[in-house]
């Protein structure tokens, strides 16, 4: 299929379109942010049929929840992306989740990630195969926990018996080493 | 300032943007963040941050999500609102509706070639129903010229019936023209006798070339019955000579000629049975003439 050209919009105007339940605003959406949703929600689930299937369901909550979003609080891909994070890490610990993973081994599981992986790095990122991977073994650990497996810092500090503020500043000091790599 | 950049430093304004924070905890951020210019910078920052590291995972989604996707929702709107027909959907008709789109995606290769076939199919149907007609139209032009052929060819035969018959009636009438102008023929009037007063004939009488002809044409005498036929005799020295025989009624020749003599003196007609007799017999005698 010939993929027909995408649409992309100013986020103001992709916000009232989407406030204003106008279907470019849905295209757009999509559009603009399916790629990079879906990337999150595969790193937190690992599978991809399933990234697809919350991935939808990402979508059909931000399209139905955009009343939620305050643009004066943050950008609105932030908001979209922690829909997507909750979404998937709610769907990781279902019961759901767990029986249909069950038979994947944990080994197989790493490889599995890579093969599934249609990815389409951006240019400037390439040779980046994982950032998080790039951080010092103690920030990483925060930033997966925090990031990819929905921990709060509280039950963070707990499970590794570290400190509220060392697991604070840990996992600031992981987004500053990210920083680097964007600038 | 020097308490701010500790804030900053606190790492809360990560887990802001990464919500994890209690409401109360949020307000406070907010609040901060209005109040103080660094920390608004510091959280676009994070916010940045973020967003690059989410977009550096981005995958292509399959092709039908789009229109799944898409299908799900309602819109406000109007062009779009068929579109969005079905607004909530249970999970297992959502994966049917996902079949649906991932074959709608493959049908318009399909649709080319199922297009192609019905305009063909198409075109050969007209072609073929035109085809009809036309052969019906000629083949009714075809019976109309058997017909009119088959009516010129009876006028033909008529108009050659016609000539025929005029050709033969050109030639009995010079028949008769080349008797009555010739004038080695005698012609001899018989009259009726007693039996028939009113009959009458002619017989013409050619003695140099032996002929004996009758006019058939301008004969009148009455009718036999099928059984008997008049018989012409002459008369030689007194004695009757079988000169044949004919029918009243005859349309055959308009000259008819008869056996051949070379002398006579009279000529009488009887009526004999079929065949004539040998001798006449004189009680039946028609008409006679003397030459």
């Amino acid at each position: 299929m010939i993929k027909t050209k995408k649409i992309t919009l100013e986020e103001p105007v992709l916000i009232e379109a989407l406030q204003q339940r106008k279907a470019i605003g849905a295209e757009a959406l999509y559009d603009m942010y399916s790629a990079s949703l879906l990337g999150v929600i595969f790193k937190i689930v690992a599978d991809r049929e399933i990234a697809e299937d919350v991935l939808q369901e990402t979508l059909v909550k931000i399209w139905n929840s955009i009343h939620q979003y305050d643009a004066t609080k943050g950008r609105l891909f932030t908001w979209m992306v922690n829909v997507a994070r909750n979404l998937a890490i709610d769907k990781l610990r279902s019961k759901d989740f767990r029986n249909h993973s069950k038979n994947q081994d944990i080994e197989n599981h790493v490889n599995a990630i890579d093969e599934q992986r249609n990815t389409t790095y951006r240019p400037e990122l390439l040779g980046v195969k994982d950032l998080v991977e790039k951080l010092k073994p103690e920030q990483k650990k925060i930033v997966e926990l925090v990031y990819f497996q929905g921990y709060t810092h509280v039950e963070v500090s707990n499970e590794l018996e570290i400190p509220l503020g060392t697991v604070k500043t840990r996992l600031r000091m992981g987004i500053m080493e990210l920083r680097k790599y964007f600038k | 300032m020097e308490d701010i950049k500790t804030y900053i430093e606190s790492g809360v304004l990560e887990l802001y943007v990464l919500g994890d924070l209690t409401p109360e905890e949020r307000l406070k951020v907010e609040e901060m963040a209005s109040l103080y210019p660094e920390v608004k910078v510091e959280l676009a920052e994070i916010e940045k941050t973020l967003g690059e590291l989410a977009d550096s995972y981005a995958i292509e989604p399959s092709e039908n999500l789009r229109d799944n996707f898409l299908s799900k929702l309602s819109f406000n709107d109007e062009e779009n609102n068929t579109l969005a027909s079905v607004p909530f959907i249970e999970n297992d008709q959502q994966n049917t509706l996902a079949n649906t789109n991932t074959k709608d995606n493959i049908i318009p290769l399909n649709n080319a070639k199922l297009n192609f076939y019905k305009y063909s199919f198409a075109a050969c149907f007209a072609l073929l129903i035109i085809s009809v007609a036309a052969l019906f139209v000629l083949y009714n032009n075809l019976q109309e010229s058997k017909e009119q052929l088959a009516v010129l060819q009876s006028s033909n035969q008529d108009y050659a019936n016609q000539v025929n018959y005029l050709d033969k009636k050109v030639e009995s009438t010079n028949e008769i023209l080349s008797v009555y102008t010739n004038p080695d023929y005698k012609m001899v009037e018989l009259k009726g006798t007693a039996n028939s007063p009113e009959s009458k004939m002619l017989v013409a009488f050619n003695p140099k070339e032996q002929k004996v002809m009758i006019d058939m044409k301008n004969m009148s005498m009455p009718a036999h019955d099928e059984n008997h036929q008049y018989q012409l005799w002459a008369l030689v020295d007194g004695k009757p000579v079988d000169l044949g025989v004919f029918d009243g009624v005859s349309t055959e020749t308009v000259m008819k000629k008869m056996k051949a003599i070379d002398k006579a003196q009279a000529f009488a007609v009887t009526l004999e049975p079929k065949g004539g007799s040998i001798n006449p017999t004189l009680e039946k005698m028609m008409v006679m003439g003397a030459i």
